[in-house]
């Protein structure tokens, strides 16, 4: 027979907290922002093929930090959602804010009722156009959803690359300030990241139905100067 | 949309009432496809058969329209699917053959048939490509050009005499443009040139470009020359592919 012990809730959960967080520490950062014409997401990542940054519709992108396996099945699952849900209705009813909850009921589900929390912390961006504002939700471990004005950052040192970051960019800029600003606040001021170890995708209006693309390590190496 | 409407309103329909062609090149496919869509009337006079599947792949559709605009959406949610979920799109080979069990599962199961053609630039092999199907999902690699539709017997009339393994893209935007023009004349299903309207068959090329569709006053400009030709000799080609 197995013998049961009480464990108080705020002890279970602030346990739980903390696991997730040691995990996502481990992980490198990202930072995502909305420039004058878009959104970009700058992304440390020495992988090449094993992407951080993704699309997920036409005017929706991805980002994970954390645990590979975790996240990239989220955007498994996000993209399954956006595409039956513009299959079933019509592309502009793919809502971005709703694709957020969704991620946020499963996170939260995974924290309070799985095996272990999910080391993740999941970012989804959104580009604006006249149905929707241009937007960005952070989506932490736990279920929280923030809905970040101008930028967002996830993964490890967050609160720091957070502050270099705002510190640098205080106003709506084009993109190759927000990407030189974006690198180097992810940098910090002891060491340069080589645009072979960026992963740099954006949402940007180019005249096509699917707005998203990745800058290749020529495109974010001429951008950043 | 519609090819042919659904059975009651068009009995005993076979012909999938329709003529879209696809004539490979050197260095890409052209297609051209006409845009009237046929019950026991002109239901439409300006329907688009041949849509971009996704960037570098084409689907013409003929039969049921309601069968194939589904089918037509299935496949362009489908390969899209795939390259976000992957990272990379699909070969040509694999959307060629992601259609064929679809379409079985519909026609041998269905009488609203649906067969399409799909053509494309395999970026692997640096060449234009066309996949035909029969009734059953049966799918056929051509290496020269292929018809679907109850014009296509006119229309590969008008191909056979006048392909050539060394056509360049002119050369086969004429060439198609003509077969058309030949299966618009015979098939009653078949929407030819209508300069009263200015609606015009579509033409679309694929290349290492992606999918390209013509503008109207360049398709236009090109079935009127044809048509100038064939009013001068008496409405016959005159022994010439003319």
């Amino acid at each position: 027979m197995s013998n049961y012990f009480y464990v108080a809730p705020e002890q279970l959960i602030k346990d739980r907290a903390e696991f997730a967080q040691k995990g996502i520490a481990r992980g490198r950062s990202i930072v995502a922002a909305i420039y004058d014409k878009g959104v970009i997401l700058v992304a440390e990542n020495p992988s090449a093929s094993l992407n951080k940054v993704s699309e997920i519709y036409d005017r929706i992108a991805f980002a994970g930090a954390g645990k590979y396996n975790e996240f990239d099945r989220l955007r498994e699952a996000g993209i399954r959602w956006a595409d039956s849900t513009g299959f079933t209705y019509s592309r502009e009813d793919v809502d971005a804010r709703a694709l957020a909850n969704y991620y946020a009921q499963h996170l939260g589900d995974m924290f309070t009722e799985g095996q272990k929390p999910l080391e993740v912390e999941i970012l989804v961006a959104q580009l604006g156009n006249k149905l929707r504002p241009t937007k960005l939700y952070r989506i932490a471990y736990e279920g929280t959803i923030s809905d970040e004005p101008r930028f967002a950052v996830l993964g490890g040192d967050s609160e720091t690359i957070k502050t270099r970051f705002a510190h640098a960019e205080e106003s709506i800029e084009p993109l190759n300030v927000t990407l030189r600003n974006a690198t180097n606040a992810l940098a910090g001021p002891e060491r340069t990241i080589p645009a072979a170890e960026l992963e740099v995708g954006i949402l940007e209006d180019r005249g096509h139905r699917r707005t998203f693309s990745r800058l290749s390590d020529v495109q974010v190496s001429e951008l950043l100067g | 949309m519609g090819l042919t409407l659904a059975p009651h309103t068009s009995p005993n329909d076979s012909a999938h009432a329709t003529t879209v062609i696809a004539v490979r090149y050197q260095g890409g496919v052209v297609m051209v496809g006409d845009r009237q869509a046929t019950g026991f009337y002109i239901a439409s006079r300006d329907v688009r058969k041949i849509e971009p599947a996704d960037h570098f792949t084409a689907l013409a559709i003929s039969g049921s329209a309601a069968r194939a605009i589904e089918l037509l959406k299935i496949t362009q949610l489908s390969f899209e699917h795939y390259e976000k979920m992957t990272g990379s799109a699909l070969s040509l080979e694999g959307k060629a053959n992601y259609l064929s069990p679809i379409i079985q599962r519909n026609n041998l199961t269905s009488p609203l048939l649906v067969v399409p053609l799909l053509a494309g630039w395999d970026e692997s092999n640096l060449v234009g490509r066309i996949f035909e199907y029969d009734g059953a999902g049966g799918c056929y690699e051509r290496f020269d050009f292929a018809a679907i539709g109850s014009g296509s017997p006119f229309a590969e009339g008008t191909l056979r005499l006048g392909f050539r393994a060394d056509l360049d893209r002119e050369a086969a935007l004429e060439l198609g443009a003509l077969a058309l023009y030949e299966a618009g004349d015979n098939d009653p299903s078949t929407g030819g040139p209508d300069f009263v309207r200015n609606i015009y068959p579509m033409m679309v090329t694929l290349n290492e470009q992606g999918f390209q569709e013509l503008s109207v006053d360049e398709v236009g400009e090109r079935f009127r020359v044809i048509n100038v030709r064939r009013t001068e000799s008496g409405g016959v080609a005159g022994g010439a592919l003319r």
